[in-house]
């Protein structure tokens, strides 16, 4: 009824306001509802990516990747149980290196804004182009083996390298991952840091707190809200990131650092043209129910810590 | 009168000369004519093949008056996603260079790629090695062993989607000859047996252990399995029962007595990997020979090409297929060329005629010897004898090991007793786990693979 009674002034409101909005509005329409929608169809169906039909399936694909296929459903398991260590892992390392980090950059006095661009240079190196680099380093002749056998840990060294033994290929990359990650989150926490009212500190020192009572009552509650969205982002790119895995160790070796989120690649560009696209369109949002559940999880966790 | 004769007679024979400039292989495509004028494009995902294209299309275009436009999309996941997304939009080019018996098919099944099977007439066929001459058919046997869900299903047996264009055959060994004469080895004599082999790793492995040894690109898990192990095995065992490693069996295979001697065999040479061969990639391992990282590297025909773009001279190695176990049943093991890559026209090109010619000169002798000469790679043209001369002395060289007695030709291409979406990277971990992790032992690692093949027949069927 309000529409019926709008004057044309408010009409004229009422354009030029969608106007504003529309383009924002079609493109969020084009390429996010379009391609989600699509995407979710496709995981209900076979197709190659060439032909003109597509083959609906129903819940075949989710059946196929969860149980029914036996050519596929175990390394489907294998890669999630690789995918829930890196996700547990890398979050948790990044929160426990990043906080301590943060707090003694934001002690520092002297060269503070030098250190802070010194730790900040992962992030602003990141990418494709270190992962090449890492992968020199921790090759059999590399700097970090001859680092070790210099300083007398010729014992730790690993000779076919690091990324070639079962035992070290997954927790490398781990730890890569989490090099990569410490800058943003240690930029987080100093913002955070920043922002806390040093009177608190202060009045908390002044009624007898310690320094790990004030660490732990004061400081890590009220850095909850960054630690959520740093355990997120965390918990994000070990899901969807595949670059890492793709580049350094294809999964391997023998699979041992397969992950989902390359399983999913491998399935719809490498199965020489064979009709996976659905199932790599399934798997794809069977991690995204995997994300939301962990997101979920993680933030009642969070809210009851806070 | 005279003089009209001679005017009819001499126009006749520039019209024949024009023709014949045309009509490069002899066999020659059937169906409408090519204007001269014409412009085609073709997309090829090898980077080392587009040089030597353009320059075939620069003498195609000055002898037939049609331009060809190359594009080289690299690497292989990229060069798929375009091609999916020109055909949702209709921009695919005139001609796709495609990986053989494989992805030709799944593209010409799925209406990528036009059915040419009327246009390659039977003298056009005959200029290809016998083993690749059928590689873009479409026969009975692969629409019955495909899935239910492949376009095969719907597509029509017989139908020719692309020619071959490369060939070759994986399991080729290259040796370093300085390194195999610093070791005390004899640089120009191959191991006639894979117990030499090993012997010789162990030597030279011994007096360089860093650089002495065999690098291949176990980061593609698989290769380790294809070109070293399944060429090993057929020598072996011989063609029946290499076959029926694969089989629904499992009393014949991986597992069985058989199966686990040639895992065995295989496995001794776990010690003479070069450090970290498990991350590298095919063309990282290739390179790391190269750059003397190592004193052995395997991989196909097309290695030399690749070896010899990094700097080694293709005079500076030994080469030799894979050598048979002395205790096997054959004492020799012949490498069946395979198609590689093949050409095919795509549906929608509105220049099918121009297509199908520059096809024909490009696999005719003298088009097919010219790509050979510029890119290093062997032509799946049999050039005869004048492969040495079209293609030079070392490529020529390597097509030795493709003749010799049939019972110990081992052909790649044959995939008829495999299961239908046969998946080779997981037998391919499973080899990694063998050879060199050491996690599984040779009767461990069989029964793992008949599990992974049982896995495959299941889910076939």
């Amino acid at each position: 009824m309000a529409s019926i009674t709008r004057s044309p002034r408010r009409w004229k409101e009422w354009l030029t306001g969608w106007a504003f909005v529309f383009p924002a509005v079609a493109l969020f329409a084009v390429m996010g509802v379009y391609t989600i929608g699509s995407g979710l169809a496709l995981s209900f169906a076979s197709w190659n990516g060439f032909t003109p039909e597509w083959i609906w399936v129903g819940l075949e694909n989710y059946a196929d990747l969860l149980w029914a296929d036996p050519s596929l459903a175990p390394g489907v398991r294998r890669a999630a149980w690789n995918t829930l260590q890196v996700c547990v892992a890398v979050p948790l390392l990044t929160v426990l290196i990043s906080l301590p980090l943060a707090m003694t950059l934001n002690s520092v006095r002297r060269l503070r804004g030098l250190l802070r661009s010194v730790y900040f240079l992962p992030y602003v190196t990141t990418g494709i182009a270190t992962y090449y680099a890492w992968r020199y380093l921790l090759e059999p002749e590399g700097s970090i083996n001859l680092m070790l056998r210099s300083v007398g840990l010729g014992s730790l060294a690993q000779p076919q390298g690091w990324l070639a033994n079962p035992s070290t290929a997954l927790w490398t990359l781990i730890f890569i991952l989490v090099w990569s990650a410490v800058p943003t989150a240690t930029l987080l926490y100093l913002t955070g840091l920043q922002a806390i009212d040093p009177s608190m500190v202060e009045a908390a020192r002044i009624d007898g707190a310690g320094p790990r009572q004030v660490l732990w009552r004061i400081i890590v509650p009220l850095l909850t809200p960054m630690t959520t969205g740093i355990v997120l982002l965390g918990v994000r790119d070990s899901l969807h990131g595949f670059q890492i895995f793709q580049i350094m160790t294809l999964g391997g070796p023998g699979g041992h650092t397969n992950v989902l989120a390359l399983e999913t690649y491998e399935l719809a560009f490498f199965k020489g043209l064979a009709p996976t696209l659905g199932l790599s369109s399934a798997l794809g949002w069977l991690l995204f129910v995997a994300a939301v559940l962990l997101t979920l999880a993680n933030a009642r966790l969070l809210r009851r810590v806070r | 009168m005279a003089s009209m004769k001679a005017r009819i007679l001499s126009l006749a024979a520039a019209a024949t000369l024009a023709v014949a400039g045309c009509s490069s292989g002899g066999g020659g495509p059937q169906g409408e004519p090519a204007a001269s004028g014409q412009a085609i494009t073709m997309w090829t995902f090898k980077q080392s093949h587009a040089t030597a294209l353009q320059k075939a299309a620069e003498k195609f275009t000055a002898d037939t008056g049609i331009s060809v436009k190359i594009e080289a999309v690299t690497p292989d996941d990229v060069f798929k996603s375009k091609i999916q997304s020109a055909a949702q939009t209709g921009d695919l080019p005139d001609v796709l260079e495609a990986h053989a018996a494989g992805e030709d098919l799944e593209l010409g099944a799925s209406g990528l790629l036009a059915d040419i099977s009327g246009d390659v007439n039977d003298a056009w066929r005959a200029r290809f090695l016998p083993s690749t001459t059928n590689a873009g058919v479409l026969d009975q046997g692969r629409i019955d062993r495909a899935a239910s869900d492949s376009p095969f299903k719907t597509a029509k047996a017989g139908s020719m989607y692309a020619v071959p264009f490369t060939a070759g055959a994986f399991g080729i060994v290259y040796a370093n000859k300085e390194k195999l004469t610093a070791a005390g080895l004899d640089p120009d004599t191959p191991p006639a047996s894979w117990e030499e082999f090993v012997a010789a790793l162990k030597t030279s492995t011994e007096k360089d252990p860093q650089g002495g040894g065999l690098s291949l690109g176990l980061k593609v898990s698989q290769v380790g399995f294809n070109w070293i192990y399944q060429p090993l095995a057929h020598a072996y065992l011989g063609k029946e029962k290499f076959q029926g490693l694969f089989g629904k069996d499992t009393t014949a295979g991986f597992g069985s007595p058989d199966g686990v001697k040639t895992l065995d065999v295989y496995s001794q040479i776990t010690p003479y990997w070069m450090p970290g061969a498990t991350t590298l990639g095919i063309d990282e391992a290739d390179i790391a020979f190269a750059q003397g990282k190592s004193a052995y590297n395997v991989g196909g025909t097309f290695t030399l090409a690749f070896l010899a773009q990094n700097g080694m001279s293709p005079d500076k190695v030994l080469t030799f297929p894979i050598p048979p176990s002395a205790a096997g049943a054959h004492k020799d093991i012949v490498m069946a060329p395979l198609a590689l890559t093949s050409l095919g026209v795509t549906a929608t090109s509105k220049n099918k005629a121009a297509a199908l010619k520059w096809l024909d000169y490009v696999t005719s002798p003298a088009g097919a010897g010219l790509v050979a000469k510029e890119s290093l790679d062997l032509p799946a043209t049999d050039l005869g004898a004048e492969a040495a001369t079209l293609m030079g002395p070392e490529l020529a060289a390597l097509q030795k090991y493709f003749t010799g007695a049939p019972e110990s030709t081992y052909d790649a291409g044959d995939t008829t007793f495999f299961p239908g979406g046969y998946d080779q990277v997981k037998p391919g971990d499973a080899f990694v786990r063998l050879s060199p992790l050491k996690e599984l032992d040779p009767a461990q690692a069989g029964k793992e693979l008949d599990a992974i093949f049982g896995a495959m027949w299941k889910s076939a069927e």
